[in-house]
């Protein structure tokens, strides 16, 4: 075994004995570790969202230059423009003088809509025959634009690529260099890309790769300690804690100094829901101070209370012998305490009184008990060994969370949570502050997303407004919001949504058993018998799906109708085929998970050979379809919209930018509707869609103006462009 | 001489310095290494995305402010990312056995010989692990990374003397702790 030769090394090591240890350390090799190459995609794009939005914010030329659609063009063509120098610098020359052609494109999976198609070359070429010998499918109208000799960008003129498409595109021998060589051969490449906009509420919430999604994140100039969680002040503009010195301190969210407000010995602070109040225990002493007059009052029987929680105007304590509450009055109302609920056990204490008063959680024996403050009845929580660690309520006091889980008042586990310490918003949005992470998910323990990466995140509590959060972090507070602010349960159209993203990918994945996970007994017979295959398998080639459409039964919200397409391709990478199934979503309930109930197959379409519809966007009153291709205008009565009859449906019809577009319509809600492409409609390369297309449409209801059908993402393992 | 790797760098970061936008030609050139790295010193995927993310993130928001020293970009970024793991890492160690991720190369020798000189170099990275930090790391930089000691002090925010005492003192210390080694060939 022998190190490579290192002067600095020799210089300094010296001693044979630490040389030949510094050779073994050289010797070994760092494997490739693995990599998700959807996540440097991502954080490159990532990365330029960031650097373009610094940029727009700077106003450069760009921003100035001209209209939108304009300058989201101009800025793709510079950052592609940047790529293919990459592109062509890691090509090299060719080997004699050969033309390499290359684009930032080639092999994407998922390439953003709105940039041209980049070629480039490693020696100047002839700009008019080059552009000749271009040919894109599917058949589209292009401008092209060059930089320098080098760089060609081929623009659609219609604006954007079209979503959910594969492009070849091939570069013929006809292209001469600037010195009159031709190309040795054609050239191709080829990408896929993504869909034409989210899905409606976004669909699964995506992961960001690290770093932050956190909105209007800042901190404060306070150090809390590391006790108790801050208060929020009603109306969600002030902070109340208790400093690491034991002082009850107030703040600005906004910002500013913190207001000492008691000076020392402050435990258990607790804002009443007023906010015109705090209770705390100090010196052993149950005290509350008002905010507004700064008297201070101490509660008769209030000593030693381990728990403090506001219920309306009542303030409710637990101690050593049970939980007790203040009249209806109040602190000072005249009324002495009143005792609800004794302990259940001497030797244990309570940790926190629910937010309506109505339960207790109780420590007992390295166990939490829920103690139900009317009855005294208590029931045991978490059964495991090394449980007990409370961590929460709901808002309204009928959810308690607990190591690691969220329970009802019987104790019943009804989802889990990720490790950390909770925090459970009024609008029904639970934030996880973890040792390197800070996480959102929704009550029902879906919808899991991470807002933030780095340190440990500590102590988060939601405001009242539920738009923003304070959390503990590096030994300050930090105030942000997460993006949207409180974010709306998924709708049933994004929970299905989810359950066909993963029966696809489980399917693409060839996992039988966990696609088989989402049908129900009749998706199962259909899968089974002479329906489609779960698995394809042999030389079918299936390659990737997308959703072409999605909508919700109006008459019935637990149904969910989609439509997804697979795609196909043997050898190479050329797409050949698409294949269509409808696939109906049903579930029992709203809390219920949704199954495929039943599936309807299409017949096998050839690809390549003509338009090809990629997406379609319907509302009661406009239903748009989208081409791969652009067409010739004069053909696209060949598109028909029909009712449940066959007879055309009223509107009027126009074509733009690869979609044509009814309009004026009047759909009746659930109502049956045919999307009929016949075989007259023709693309600008005079090919004629292949044979003719259906697709069944359900008309939607009227309160769905926006969202009933759309083309959804189909997740893709590389995202690229 | 001109280098024309390093020129071809200085042009691009000049450009990244004017524009943020074209910060990702610098990205495409260096994402790999600094991932590596990043996972070499985490050894677990998702943290060292997070990781990798950070030193990017914080890279494009420092551009403008980056001032060319004469030394790689390269060792800028290993700069950010040893502190963005230092930062994150201060109290926690990686979790994924070390043993399964420093190998050999093992052109030449038998295949009972590799086998022997595969343990000696994970036992020898095995005790590279269990040094201090800033030792840890300018071996790590050095051996693992194959930088050179000024760019590594430039990454370590220390000067070139500092750097050679900490390799110095770690290699030392594998010499006393690691025992009788093998004879090399």
């Amino acid at each position: 075994m022998s190190g490579r030769y290192d002067p600095e090394l020799e210089d300094m090591l010296r001693d044979p004995e630490l040389l030949r240890l510094a050779a073994i350390l050289s010797s070994a090799h760092t494997p490739e570790p693995p990599l998700d190459d959807a996540f440097k995609s991502g954080l490159r794009r990532e990365l330029m969202q960031k650097a373009w939005g610094a940029t727009e914010r700077r106003g450069s030329w760009w921003r100035r230059l001209a209209a939108p659609p304009r300058v989201a063009w101009v800025g793709a063509a510079a950052l592609v423009a940047l790529i293919a120098l990459v592109v062509v610098q890691t090509q090299g020359t060719g080997g004699n003088g050969e033309v390499v052609v290359g684009s930032p494109q080639s092999g994407g999976t998922a390439v953003q809509l709105q940039q041209p198609i980049l070629v480039s070359f490693n020696q100047p070429m002839d700009h008019q025959s080059t552009e000749q010998a271009i040919q894109i499918v599917p058949a589209t109208s292009v401008e092209f634009r060059w930089s320098g000799d080098t760089t060609l960008f081929v623009q659609p003129t219609s604006g954007n690529l079209a979503p959910n498409t594969q492009y070849q595109v091939t570069i013929g021998p006809g292209a001469l260099t600037k010195g009159g060589k031709r190309l040795t051969s054609p050239k191709e490449f080829t990408f896929v890309t993504q869909p034409t906009t989210p899905s409606p509420g976004g669909g699964p919430s995506p992961t960001p790769s690290g770093g932050s999604v956190l909105t209007g994140q800042h901190r404060l100039a306070v150090a809390p300690g590391a006790d108790y969680s801050p208060q929020w002040s009603a109306d969600s503009t002030t902070l109340y804690f208790v400093n690491a010195a034991g002082a009850l301190q107030s703040v600005p969210v906004a910002g500013g100094q913190p207001h000492t407000l008691v000076p020392d010995g402050v435990s258990n602070p607790a804002l009443s829901s007023g906010g015109d109040r705090i209770a705390y225990i100090r010196a052993g002493r149950l005290q509350v101070l008002s905010l507004s007059g700064g008297q201070t009052i101490s509660v008769a029987g209030g000593d030693s209370a381990t728990a403090l929680v506001w219920v309306k105007n009542r303030l409710f304590w637990a101690g050593p012998s049970g939980v007790f509450a203040t009249g209806p009055g109040g602190p000072g109302g005249g009324v002495g305490p009143v005792k609800l609920a004794s302990s259940p056990d001497p030797s244990g204490s309570f940790v926190s009184i629910a937010p309506d008063g109505a339960h207790a959680a109780f420590r007992s024996g390295g166990a939490i008990l829920l103690v139900d403050v009317a009855t005294g009845a208590t029931t045991r929580l978490g059964l495991a060994a090394g449980s007990g660690n409370f961590q929460g309520w709901s808002p309204d006091g009928t959810r308690i969370m607990h190591d690691g889980v969220i329970a009802d008042m019987n104790g019943q586990t009804l989802a889990r949570l990720p490790a950390g310490d909770p925090s459970w918003s009024l609008s029904g949005q639970i934030i996880v502050g973890t040792d390197s992470s800070l996480i959102e998910v929704n009550s029902d323990g879906s919808g899991r997303q991470q807002l933030a990466t780095g340190s440990a995140f500590k102590q988060p509590a939601w405001a009242p407004d539920s738009s923003t959060f304070v959390f503990v972090r590096g030994g300050f507070l930090w105030v942000a919001g997460a993006p949207g602010g409180s974010q709306p349960q998924p709708s049933a159209i994004d929970q299905a949504a989810a359950v066909v993203a993963a029966f696809m990918q489980a399917r693409l994945d060839g996992n039988i058993e966990k696609a088989r996970s989402f049908l129900d007994d009749n998706g199962k017979a259909t899968y089974a018998g002479s329906g489609p295959a779960l698995i394809p398998r042999g030389d079918a080639g299936f390659r990737r799906y997308y959703i072409l459409s999605s909508e919700v039964d109006p008459t019935s919200p637990n149904t969910v109708r989609f439509v997804v397409r697979l795609i196909f391709g043997r050898g190479g990478p050329i797409e050949r085929t698409l294949s269509e199934e409808t696939l109906i979503l049903k579930r029992a309930s709203a809390n219920d998970p949704f199954l495929i109930d039943r599936v309807i197959v299409g017949p096998v379409r050839d690809l390549g050979r003509g338009p090809v519809v990629v997406a379609v966007r319907i509302t009661p009153s406009r239903v748009e379809v989208t081409f791969d291709s652009d067409l010739r205008p004069a053909t696209i009565a060949g598109v028909v919209l029909q009712d449940g009859q066959g007879s055309p449906v009223g509107g009027s019809v126009s074509y733009s930018d690869r979609t044509v577009i009814f309009s004026g319509l009047q759909l009746a809600a659930g109502a049956p509707y045919r999307l009929v492409v016949l075989p007259t409609v023709q693309d600008v390369g005079n090919r004629n869609v292949i044979s003719e297309y259906d697709l069944d449409l359900v008309g939607p209801g009227a309160d769905t103006q926006s969202q009933v059908i759309i083309a959804t993402p189909s997740p893709s393992p590389n995202a690229g462009g | 001489m001109t280098d024309p790797t390093r020129d071809e760098e200085k042009r691009l970061v000049e450009h990244a310095k004017r524009d943020p936008r074209e910060f990702g030609a610098l990205y495409d050139r260096h994402f790999q290494q600094i991932y590596r790295f990043v996972y070499s010193r985490v050894r677990e995927q998702t943290a060292a995305e997070d990781v990798t993310s950070e030193v990017f993130m914080k890279a494009l928001k420092a551009m403008p402010r980056y001032q060319d020293t004469g030394r790689p970009f390269a060792a800028w970024l290993y700069q950010i990312a040893v502190n963005a793991i230092a930062d994150r890492y201060r109290t926690l160690r990686p979790a994924q056995p070390l043993e399964d991720f420093h190998d050999l190369s093992v052109a030449g020798p038998a295949i009972e010989e590799q086998a022997a000189q595969r343990d000696e170099v994970r036992r020898i990275w095995a005790i590279v692990e269990e040094l201090p930090s800033q030792q840890r790391t300018a071996l790590v930089l050095k051996f693992q990374e194959d930088m050179k000691i000024e760019d590594i002090a430039l990454a370590m925010g220390k000067t070139p003397g500092a750097v050679k005492l900490l390799i110095h003192r770690g290699v030392s210390r594998l010499r006393d702790e690691a025992g009788v080694l093998r004879p090399l060939d």
